[in-house]
């Protein structure tokens, strides 16, 4: 060390201290890399597992930029051997990386319409002025919106709208109060309940459906996957208001001149210009395109073209969208879609479904109950620890071969990773309620607890007497 | 010059700013005042960025503004900013990405020419170590922590001088306690405790601390030195050879009516990393404000 000056040298200490987990993942992958293949495994499949545990570290510990553990995946998976340059590249891009893509531009490109007055203006219209029913506004247009466009453009609006009522209503917008958390988890919490409501709700309910039909179990429209989730979203929306109203019960029972306030602010930005409008026309079409012409062209595809009409319309110019959309994620997602597809072509994903039933079976005495567990327990831990839409880019394989129903189960799964209540990092929407400064850590778990068992409840409920009767 | 002075709370942070603006004046630097959020998850960052723009256009300020704000105004109301400096500014309070989770605040109304406000998000650590490697700061200063390691992490990683405001008390005399020895950063120490003791107006008290009664012919030198730069300076000081502990000595001589001033350990970091060394063991046993000289 005798070469290096103190101060190279204490910058290699930092790094180290900051990268511990990316060199004990480095080490980890060169241990288990030459162990011996378990029995039943392909060494492909051993080292696609190797890739996973890797990347879960990675992403869960966050010690190097998500982009970087994206190419890392693409990396290991040619250096290892699991497939050919080509191979990955082509597992890389999808359709659902396309709609993730989409809908993230798409996000960009309505928020920057202003729209969020216009919102605030209707719920207030709708709930009038008493707490409680601002609060059931606010979990139902935020699970209605998230529903079909994704749940962290919906956040964004609602988020001034909540924050401009706390204000008006004489509280202070540097400390928490019972009002501010009952809002701000208003739309926390139905942004998540209602990413399920449709495919466009969430990536990772495209990231399942291109599953589905790469395991070859299918397709399901957007009107089907509907019919399946809907009646479920609807039954939350009351317990959550429920939940959330007893967790943090206000002092403030009426908001009369916070919504008065509220009403004059939106008055002054005038009625909606020509922009607004178009710009709710042309979702509207991407949402009818949705539902008419993804079957045809594609979920993604549709997205996309609302974003070329977005741009074509002059309603936002490419630098906004080029800056504020996360490329980060795109790659992270596509990644581990490719990784996911591997899983399957590998035989990782059986081994580890088979190793799951026979080991947790002793346990559980029954498949169905295993099954149920990994597609929905595990994935709703994991999605408060990951990403969801990661979640479901990682267990989706595993869960389709598993046996039982793969429709049920795909479903299970997908609406599972939106039970996102418990951390901080479970979902974009968490993290924008967290940003706010009002929101501590362990508010999530008041509230969150509870809800996470009544969804859970729910969906075993809907999955057995409901789901089976759509088939 | 150039000092850094991270608030955390309207709470906690008052001692901090008094502490750091006096420094910055016996110094006539520029200072830098900046808040630290909390991390941003990766996933999410671009997702609470457009939130946080639609907040401001909605006329509410993002959290952090706020502490600023009041920072400012505590120090315009304790004559810390010339009256002068205060010029009508921005229509409201404007923030301007620089990139790299750091954004610079001007607020409504006010244009202060030596002090900068800046909001950060993420690691404290991290986020007071790429401030001070990309804009050269001298000192950094902050309030005290319960959390583990942070001393250790300010001492190690931090390129600058560290002062930490612990338990400091805005209505109590501190004299200042410098550790005299003949240790390379002991010289640069003296001059800024010197500095610091003519602007609180206190007088110094210094000490030389050996495990035996042995000391060192650099010891003795460096008190030579001390002593002349002292009486030409025309500071009030005492002086005193101590045996002992260095740490336990320091921390006893100091009790919670000094601040502390001393050089870091100019050991090789690997050797630091693992074995530690006096300055931290001051640092992390101290229940006073303690200046680390780099």
């Amino acid at each position: 060390m005798a070469f290096l000056s103190n101060k190279a040298i204490s910058e290699i200490l930092y790094w180290v201290t900051r990268k511990k987990w990316l060199i004990i993942s480095f080490i980890l992958s060169i241990s288990l890399f030459y162990f011996p293949s378990p029995e039943g495994l392909s060494s492909e499949g051993h080292r696609t597992l190797i890739i996973v545990l890797i990347v879960l570290i990675l992403i869960i510990s966050e010690s190097i930029p998500l982009p970087a553990v994206a190419i890392l995946i693409l990396i290991m998976q040619v250096i290892l051997g699991v497939d050919t340059p080509d191979g990955v590249a082509s597992t890389f891009m999808s359709d659902a990386v396309f709609f993730i893509m989409g809908s993230l531009m798409l996000a960009v490109s309505i928020v920057s319409q202003g729209l969020d007055k216009r919102l605030a203006l209707g719920i207030i219209n709708i709930t009038g002025n008493k707490t409680w029913r601002i609060v059931v506004g606010f979990i139902s247009i935020s699970a209605f919106l998230s529903s079909f466009i994704g749940e962290h453009t919906v956040a964004a609006m609602m988020l001034p709208v909540a924050l401009s009522l706390i204000k008006n209503a004489g509280l202070p917008l540097d400390k928490s109060t019972r009002l501010s958390s009952l809002l701000l988890f208003s739309i926390a919490y139905g942004c998540a309940m209602g990413s399920i409501g449709t495919p466009s709700g969430g990536g990772r309910n495209v990231i399942m459906i291109g599953y589905l039909s790469e395991f070859g179990y299918g397709n399901i429209s957007y009107v089907k996957w509907m019919l399946y989730t809907y009646p479920l979203l609807l039954l939350e929306i009351p317990l959550a208001s429920l939940v959330l109203w007893f967790s943090f019960t206000p002092k403030q029972r009426h908001l009369d001149s916070a919504i008065r306030k509220l009403k004059v602010n939106v008055a002054k930005s005038g009625k909606l210009d020509a922009n607004q409008i178009i710009s709710i026309l042309l979702f509207i079409m991407v949402f009818l395109g949705w539902i008419f012409l993804s079957p045809l062209i594609g979920l993604g595809i549709v997205a996309l073209s609302g974003v070329f009409l977005y741009l074509v319309f002059g309603l936002i110019d490419w630098k906004e969208i080029s800056h504020n959309t996360n490329w980060g994620v795109i790659l992270l997602f596509g990644a581990a879609i490719s990784l996911g597809i591997q899983m399957k072509e590998t035989g990782a994903a059986l081994w580890v479904a088979e190793k799951a039933l026979i080991n947790l079976e002793v346990v559980f005495q029954d498949a169905t109950i295993v099954r149920w567990f990994v597609s929905v327990f595990l994935t709703s831990i994991l999605t408060n620890l990951l990403s969801n839409a990661a979640t479901v880019a990682v267990l989706g394989p595993i869960v389709l071969d598993m046996g039982g129903n793969p429709m049920i189960l795909a479903i299970a799964t997908s609406v599972a990773s939106s039970f996102a209540y418990l951390t901080i990092v479970a979902s974009p929407t968490c993290m924008i309620i967290h940003s706010t400064g009002l929101i501590k850590s362990r508010d999530y778990l008041k509230a969150g607890w509870k809800l996470f068992f009544i969804s859970i409840v729910l969906l075993l409920l809907v999955s057995y007497f409901y789901w089976p009767l759509l088939r | 010059m150039k000092i850094l002075i991270a608030v955390s709370s309207k709470k906690y942070s008052k001692p901090t700013l008094t502490v750091g603006m006096n420094v910055a004046r016996a110094f006539k630097a520029s200072t830098t005042i900046v808040d630290v959020g909390e991390k941003i998850n990766e996933f999410s960052v671009k997702d609470v960025v457009m939130a946080q723009e639609r907040i401001e256009n909605w006329n509410i300020d993002r959290p952090g503004v706020d502490v600023l704000e009041w920072a400012f105004g505590y120090l315009a109301e304790n004559n810390f900013i010339e009256k002068n400096d205060i010029e009508a500014g921005f229509p409201k309070n404007t923030l301007i990405d620089t990139g790299s989770n750091r954004c610079e605040v001007y607020l409504k109304g006010t244009v202060c020419d030596n002090v900068n406000l800046i909001i950060r998000n993420g690691n404290v650590i991290d986020e007071l170590k790429h401030e001070v490697e990309k804009f050269f700061y001298d000192v950094t200063i902050i309030g005290g922590s319960q959390r583990r390691n942070m001393a250790h992490d300010l001492i190690q990683y931090i390129d600058s001088s560290i002062f930490v405001v612990n338990n400091f008390n805005l209505n109590k005399k501190y004299k200042i306690l410098i550790a005299v020895n003949e240790s390379p950063n002991t010289k640069k120490a003296i001059k800024y405790g010197v500095r610091i003791a003519q602007a609180f107006g206190v007088s110094i008290q210094a000490i030389t601390v050996n495990e035996t009664d042995n000391f060192e012919e650099g010891d003795n030198k460096a008190v030579a030195w001390f002593k002349k730069l002292l009486r030409r300076t025309n500071t009030s000081f005492d002086h005193k050879f101590l045996t002992g502990n260095t740490a336990s000595i320091i921390n006893n001589e100091a009790s919670d009516n000094h601040i502390i001033v001393m050089g870091s350990s100019t050991k090789n970091p690997l050797i630091k990393f693992f074995a530690g060394s006096k300055p931290l063991e001051v640092m992390k046993n101290c229940n006073c404000p303690i200046l680390i000289v780099k």
